[in-house]
């Protein structure tokens, strides 16, 4: 009975800090996006430190989905990415320090996304996926950063069952033979965009609009494990 | 009684970080476009294309509307499949609902034109 008061309260205390935050309100922290209100961001081509070379195509198909269910308005990525890539600025590493205005005109774009993958690093055995990815958003008019965030991300990507024993064992490693690779780091990606991007303020689009400043934001450089 | 007690300050602890029903929801979107992304061939076209479909038919997000980009997209494709007229429509649809998309939508217009 011991162990198990002590195992639910290692539980809540993982819990409650996965939801802790630090002590600074949004509108402090991001101050930037509740100055200027942006409503249409761009997605920017991922940038690719990591030796992963997929890596990139994982974040840049799942980004728009977290960015426009936080109420903002996402330049449509496919179309946007063909005129990037035709316009020769498909790579990103070239407007990290230099103007967006330029992609205002071109997009009506507020603000830019882009997302550096530091790392990406698969453990074989252990089925684990190390990241540490940053993401940074920048204002296309003032191109000051109104947004930034960078995690260690360990992301565990077998399927939990509950029970255990062998039986659960054997069950899970089918379930994971069946879970094919590309779906599986899909799912980090979309894992990792979600956990960062959770403290953007909410857009136009969102019923929260302009309510959430008081809302303490997460911390800026972060270590996390999701699954 | 102890036991009781832990339960609930859990349950409480858990619904306090419980996620609530997005603005949109997306069906196998993000499976698809990644497909598409990686390898663009006759087949995962289709496929993506059958996900902006269902996205528009199916739309069960808090906003009860089609989600930023997916018409255009699908506007997009359809053109680059010579469904022409059908893409633009699609086009002309992204900015009714998003006129904020007109300054990129209308560029793309024109060199659709052109």
């Amino acid at each position: 009975m011991k162990q198990v008061i002590y195992i639910l309260a290692v539980i809540s205390v993982v819990i409650l800090s996965s939801c802790g935050a630090s002590k600074t309100p949004k509108s402090e922290a991001y101050k930037g996006m509740y100055d200027e209100k942006p409503l249409t961001v761009l997605i920017m081509p991922p940038i690719n430190r990591s030796t992963n070379v997929e890596a990139k195509q994982y974040f840049h198909s799942t980004l728009s989905v977290p960015l426009s269910n936080a109420g903002y308005y996402v330049v449509p990525p496919f179309l946007s990415m063909e005129i990037l890539k035709r316009e020769s600025a498909y790579d990103s590493e070239m407007f990290l320090e230099g103007s967006l205005n330029k992609f205002n005109e071109v997009f009506g774009a507020d603000i830019a996304i882009f997302i550096i993958i530091h790392k990406w690093n698969k453990s074989t055995i252990m089925s684990k996926v190390n990241v540490d990815i940053e993401y940074i958003i920048k204002s296309t008019e003032t191109n000051e950063v109104i947004y930034s965030r960078r995690g260690e991300i360990v992301y565990d990507t077998s399927i939990g069952v509950s029970g255990g024993g062998l039986i659960g064992a054997a069950v899970s490693m089918a379930a994971s033979a069946v879970n094919t690779a590309a779906t599986k780091y899909v799912k980090v990606a979309r894992a990792c965009n979600n956990y960062t991007l959770e403290d953007l303020p909410v857009g136009k689009y969102s019923p929260n609009y302009g309510q959430d400043g008081e809302e303490m934001a997460g911390k800026k450089e972060f270590t996390k494990s999701l699954n | 009684m102890r036991k009781y007690l832990i339960l609930i300050t859990l349950i409480g602890v858990l619904a306090s970080c419980s996620s609530k029903r997005t603005l949109y929801t997306w069906e196998d979107y993000d499976k698809t476009s990644y497909v598409y992304l990686k390898e663009t061939n006759e087949e995962t076209r289709q496929n993506l294309l059958n996900s902006y479909q269902d996205i528009i038919d199916k739309q069960k997000g808090t906003r009860g509307v089609t989600p930023p980009g997916i018409y255009a997209d699908y506007g997009f494709l359809l053109i680059q499949a010579n469904q022409t007229k059908q893409g633009k429509k699609m086009l002309q649809k992204e900015m009714d609902m998003y006129p904020e998309s007109s300054v990129f939508i209308n560029r793309i217009l024109k060199m659709i034109e052109e």
